[in-house]
């Protein structure tokens, strides 16, 4: 049961495909009852606040030993009038196809696909040092203004990139930090004096 | 040698003052999984098929399957420094290698790193290592003869240049040898070599260098060389990317000769990696395509027609068959791939035949007009195949021990003294002019008098004695390259002279 609870969170391919099935359908359903917004807060909610603090319950709702009737019983002790009907009638569903382990994956598949719909997009800045809050907000309009969409950002402090920022959009890195330039100076200057050097020796050896 | 400080420095802050900071962009993917040389890598939404990638560690890889979740990598290099979630960098090229006369002479591995320790390769020329093959009106038919230097080749199965003429035999049959002595054969000839070694032990391709090295071949020739340690995916990629800097070549209008050694290990490191990315197993497990990963390999070797400079690369494709087992599934895809095939027997070998072809089933597609007119002649190679054939037929019977007409006893002289004829020791190519002198002089009947054991004695003495004092029969040859009744008195004289003065032991 421990090994469950361990790769649970970590992020699998195949998983991720799943969920993102899964995602579109919820994601389709909420959308006809208009309560894709809601949707989505709740199922933030309860990875976060529910299954997250107690690891017991994602356990026995994905344990292939519990009765499928057993886990829908459960569901709706827990949950009944404390969600959305959507969401309760997905986790049913989920459930009784035995991919409840898909949740975290559903999560993030759901999320993008929200904020796709909305014109969102989450962008990962880095910097060597923590960002003062005009400073995001100024990076977050100006990219926004790029990217035409609006920015959600997540920022990381990595002291190893000396100064400057890396920002990533989706599966794009856009590197301009000093260490990456400290980097491509050393193997230009490399290069351009190990060429010199081979092109006339002479002027390199001392007399 | 003492090194200027102060000069190397200022070539330096020469650098640093006129570069230019740029925003690196690129596209990135995690690694899920490594392991076997592979690495399954998420993101990389937009990595191409072929796509060269780069991991943290310097090491890179060759976009190798794209499948619905995830890209499987193909690592060139040590797998064990990839960790799982690295982040992989996309370089937007497709796999390319130095080419140019920058990589001649050297030792290279199939990315064209030199493993020969005389320095960096500089160039500035970089080809794809795929590639797609002439197609017809950029060809014209092979018609020059590359000339391999080994008597029963260059007679009985001649190669043109831009053919592709398979060797193929059982292990430790001289496969390899045919091919350094024709790669040492093309001195002053302006063909480019090409040797890739796949799979090979590092020990007999360092053995093969020294050769090359030694008889002065390494000035025109390249060793791509991806031994048996090296990963499975640079086995794969060293045939083509060895076919990258042969091509060049080609391409500009000049000759380039390849030798694949072997493609039977280069097809086995290619089911290797097709099982782990879970591509369908077929016959003998190789996967569906490895006939075409073959055919479009080999398809790159041709001739080029007038107008785009009449290039060609001849390319010699080593096959290592199990106890003579050509019906196997990568020795009969290749045969019917290649114009002709050399085989090469294990028991002629042991007899002393060497080389040890089986003339009666190795062929050349293109036969003749891969021959010089002389060498074509009714009197040398003409008639050399068809006494070789009449020789076997009686073989066989002669050894029942009967007794036998003259007519019969003579033929069956003739072949003995032929088959000793074109025995010829390792690395010692011999000029065209050369084989024609001594296969004209045994075909008229000329060596019938010679004892068997004495021919190859005989052989060498008289082409000396022609090269010191019958010279301008010789020349005249050489001029000619026809077989004029003018050369062939000539000839005639020289071999009645050189009788006189012959000693028999």
């Amino acid at each position: 049961m421990a090994d469950t609870a361990q790769t649970a969170g970590k992020f699998d391919a195949g998983r991720q495909h799943l969920g993102t099935v899964y995602a579109k359908a919820l994601l389709g359903a909420a959308q006809q009852a208009g309560q894709a917004d809601r949707v989505l807060e709740e199922l933030e909610s309860l990875e976060s606040d529910v299954f997250k603090k107690m690891p017991a319950l994602r356990l026995t709702l994905t344990s292939p030993r519990v009765a499928e009737d057993e886990k829908l019983a459960l569901l709706d002790r827990a949950f009944a009038g404390k969600m959305s009907g959507v969401l309760l009638n997905f986790l049913k569903v989920t459930a009784r196809h035995d991919r409840l382990n898909c949740l975290p994956d559903v999560l993030r598949s759901l999320r993008q696909l929200v904020n796709d719909a909305a014109g969102k997009v989450s962008v990962t800045v880095r910097s060597a040092y923590p960002l003062s809050n005009p400073l995001r907000n100024r990076i977050a309009t100006r990219l926004g203004e790029v990217l035409k969409k609006q920015v959600t950002l997540d920022v990381e402090v990595d002291p190893d990139l000396l100064g400057g920022l890396v920002v990533r959009i989706g599966d794009t890195v856009y590197d301009g930090s000093v260490a990456a330039s400290l980097q491509r100076m050393k193997t230009v200057a490399l290069e351009q004096t190990s060429q010199a050097i081979r092109e006339s020796l002479t002027r390199f050896t001392a007399t | 040698m003492k090194f200027n400080a102060d000069e190397i420095a200022s070539v330096i802050q020469r650098e640093i003052e006129h570069y230019e900071s740029q925003i690196d962009v690129r596209e990135v993917g995690t690694v899920l999984e490594v392991g076997d040389g592979m690495a399954r890598v998420y993101g990389l939404s937009s990595a191409m098929s072929g796509e060269m990638v780069e991991f943290p560690s310097g090491v890179r890889g060759v976009v190798f399957n794209l499948e619905e979740n995830s890209v499987s990598i193909a690592v060139l290099g040590d797998y064990l420094a990839i960790n799982e979630g690295d982040e992989v960098k996309a370089l937007g090229r497709l796999l390319s290698v130095p080419v140019g006369d920058a990589v001649i002479g050297r030792v290279v591995d199939p990315l064209g790193n030199p493993l020969d320790g005389k320095g960096p390769i500089v160039t500035t020329e970089f080809r794809n290592v795929e590639g797609t093959a002439p197609g017809v009106a950029e060809r014209q038919p092979v018609k020059e003869p590359l000339q391999t230097g080994i008597k029963a080749i260059d007679a009985m199965t001649p190669i043109g240049r831009g053919q592709r003429e398979l060797i193929i035999g059982d292990r430790k049959t001289g496969k390899t040898t045919i091919a350094i002595d024709t790669i040492l054969n093309q001195k002053g000839k302006g063909v480019k070599c090409f040797y890739v070694a796949i799979g090979q032990k590092e020990s007999s391709v360092a053995n093969s260098v020294r050769v090359l090295e030694e008889k002065g071949a390494m000035e025109y020739t390249t060793v791509v060389l991806a031994g048996a340690s090296s990963p499975a995916a640079l086995q794969v990629y060293a045939a083509a990317s060895g076919t990258a800097m042969a091509e060049y070549f080609m391409y500009k209008g000049e000759h380039a000769l390849i030798v694949y050694d072997d493609l039977s290990k280069q097809a086995q490191a290619y089911r290797q990696i097709s099982l782990l990315v879970r591509r369908p197993p077929g016959r003998e497990a190789y996967p569906g395509d490895v006939f075409y990963n073959h055919s479009r390999l080999l398809e790159r070797s041709s001739k080029m027609s007038k107008e785009l400079g009449g290039g060609s690369l001849t390319s010699l494709p080593i096959i290592e068959t199990l106890e003579g087992e050509v019906s196997a599934y990568i020795p009969t895809n290749v045969i019917s791939i290649t114009d002709g095939q050399i085989y090469l027997q294990p028991d002629l070998f042991f007899k002393g035949v060497r080389p040890a072809m089986n003339v009666g089933i190795s062929v050349s597609r293109v036969g003749g007009s891969a021959q010089i007119k002389a060498m074509k002649a009714r009197e040398v190679a003409g008639g050399l195949r068809l006494t070789l054939a009449a020789f076997r037929e009686l073989e066989a019977f002669a050894q029942l021990g009967t007794d036998l007409d003259a007519a019969t006893q003579s033929k069956l002289d003739r072949g003995y003294r032929m088959v000793e004829l074109l025995k010829q020791p390792q690395y010692q190519p011999l000029d065209v002019i050369d084989q024609i002198i001594v296969i004209f002089a045994a075909n008229t009947g000329g060596m019938d008098d010679v004892p068997i054991n004495q021919v190859r004695r005989f052989e060498t003495e008289y082409l000396q004695y022609v090269k010191d004092v019958k010279s301008a029969a010789r020349n005249l040859l050489a001029e000619k390259k026809e077989l004029t009744p003018e050369v062939k008195d000539a000839l005639n004289a020289a071999l009645a002279d050189f009788k006189k003065t012959y000693k028999k032991a």
